[in-house]
């Protein structure tokens, strides 16, 4: 029998593929992108360029369809079969991103986007003349090459490097891990004359604060635990920065998990896709990581990756709801809140 | 882009790398019992696939699909190992796959 895509590939992946083609977000909504940042007066144009990506303007969608999913996985309905009616759906012209984002009304639910505007005050604090594309931003496309649509990817790439260039871009700083790996190490492979130049938010956060040798503060004493996300330790190699901002902040303990299982150890928690084709493998990866972290006896999980602080809060809800699940860049913007004065420069 | 030729004797080629020490299969964290589930276990099964022909190839898209691409078995491979880039080759796998599968559609 020939066999085709729809055959071999999982669902949840092509879907993903023709959200990023159609919609130019992994989530396949209709809003705009930029929303969260309406009130902040980013300019287009700047020394740097804030890259917010997909999955912090997009998450609160995909976790409520997700969430949507899961429901009728429980009572037998295959997650490949929904993915397969939500594209079904698409076709007759329901979007079920846009639904989800109606129904998800509570921004106490909203988990993503105060971190895109606490990373946006840290960088600002620290002095970062700091740019944004808004709507123009365009998604890195990783989710395609993952899923093996490299056609795509490339086509997609290279595109969006004319976007960069047309804005006049050529230093960006990336949040989310699997964006910046993509636009720092897999474009430069792929596109033809690739020259931006590329950071993650760590590197530029830790070099700042040491360079004005800042101690931000958290106003009251915290003990955490760090979960390092896969693309941030493996592709990015990105394990001492968030250590010695962490290092820095005052009233605040780090309580690592084995050292087999952090650092460039860390295990994965199953976030990041593996749930669009494969919930119960990712259910049980997120269990085993939310229990090396609890292990560590600390009540806040820290992260810094949209699908490791879905996947995170996802498993310890079962687990142990009292433990709290947040990103790094939330902690940083409130400690830098009380950084004691800065003494002038001679 | 290579064609599906030769991204399969890319493929192969860095397969064939593999020394077979099994130290990278404990590391994935999708490995509990199968040895299809994992790093290794994905080479062996492109390998039989891709260059013998065999297993059927749905089943071989539901284990390289297992994969989350999270690299631990590569960071294992690269310090005691020979190098190996199991989780970079099962994505090439997979674009294999799709490739093959559009060139059949075309």
């Amino acid at each position: 029998m020939k066999k085709t895509l729809k055959h071999l590939i999982p669902a949840g992946h092509i879907y993903m593929r023709d959200n990023v083609l159609a919609k130019d977000n992994l989530a396949g909504a209709n809003e705009d992108k930029s929303a969260w940042a309406n009130q902040l007066n980013l300019p287009h144009k700047a020394e740097y360029t804030f890259f917010a990506g997909c999955g912090y303007q997009f998450m609160k969608y995909t976790e409520t369809m997700l969430e949507a999913a899961r429901g009728m996985e429980s009572v037998g309905i295959k997650l490949d079969k929904v993915m397969g009616l939500n594209r079904a759906l698409k076709k007759v012209g329901l979007n079920l991103a846009d639904a989800a984002a109606k129904i998800m009304t509570d921004p106490k639910e909203d988990h993503y986007t105060k971190v895109l505007h606490s990373a946006v005050s840290v960088l600002q604090k620290l002095g970062v003349d700091l740019g944004y594309l808004h709507q123009d931003e365009p998604c890195c496309g990783s989710p395609m090459y993952y899923a093996g649509f490299k056609e795509d990817y490339l086509k997609n790439a290279a595109r969006n490097f004319g976007i960069f260039r047309s804005f006049g871009v050529k230093k960006i700083i990336g949040l989310i891990p699997a964006c910046t790996a993509a636009l720092k190490y897999a474009y430069p492979a792929l596109v033809k004359d690739y020259d931006l130049k590329v950071w993650h938010f760590f590197e530029i956060v830790a070099a700042k604060l040491k360079e004005a040798d800042l101690k931000p503060m958290l106003s009251e004493k915290t003990v955490i635990t760090y979960h390092d996300p896969c693309q941030l330790a493996r592709y990015l190699n990105i394990v001492d920065e968030p250590r010695e901002i962490i290092g820095r902040i005052a009233n605040l303990e780090l309580v690592e998990p084995l050292p087999e299982k952090s650092r460039e150890w860390t295990t994965c928690c199953g976030g990041g896709g593996l749930e669009a084709s494969n919930q119960k493998l990712a259910e049980r990866l997120g269990s085993n990581r939310a229990d090396e972290l609890l292990a560590t006896g600390a009540s806040i999980i820290v992260t810094s990756c949209p699908a490791c602080l879905k996947q995170l809060r996802q498993s310890l809800k079962k687990k142990n709801p009292q433990v709290k699940v947040m990103d790094l860049i939330e902690l940083i913007d409130q400690a830098l809140l009380n950084a004691p004065e800065q003494s002038p420069k001679r | 882009m290579e064609n599906s030729a030769e991204l399969k004797k890319q493929i192969l080629d860095e397969v064939a790398i593999c020394r077979r020490c099994r130290m990278c299969v404990n590391m994935c964290p999708t490995y509990d019992k199968w040895f299809t589930e994992s790093s290794m276990g994905r080479l062996t099964a492109i390998n039989l696939h891709f260059k013998y022909g065999l297993g059927d190839t749905k089943e071989l898209s539901d284990l390289l699909y297992a994969c989350t691409s999270c690299r631990r078995c590569q960071q294992r491979c690269k310090m005691v190992s020979v190098g190996v880039s199991p989780a970079d080759i099962i994505v090439k796998a997979r674009q294999l796959l799709v490739q093959e599968t559009q060139e059949q559609e075309r």
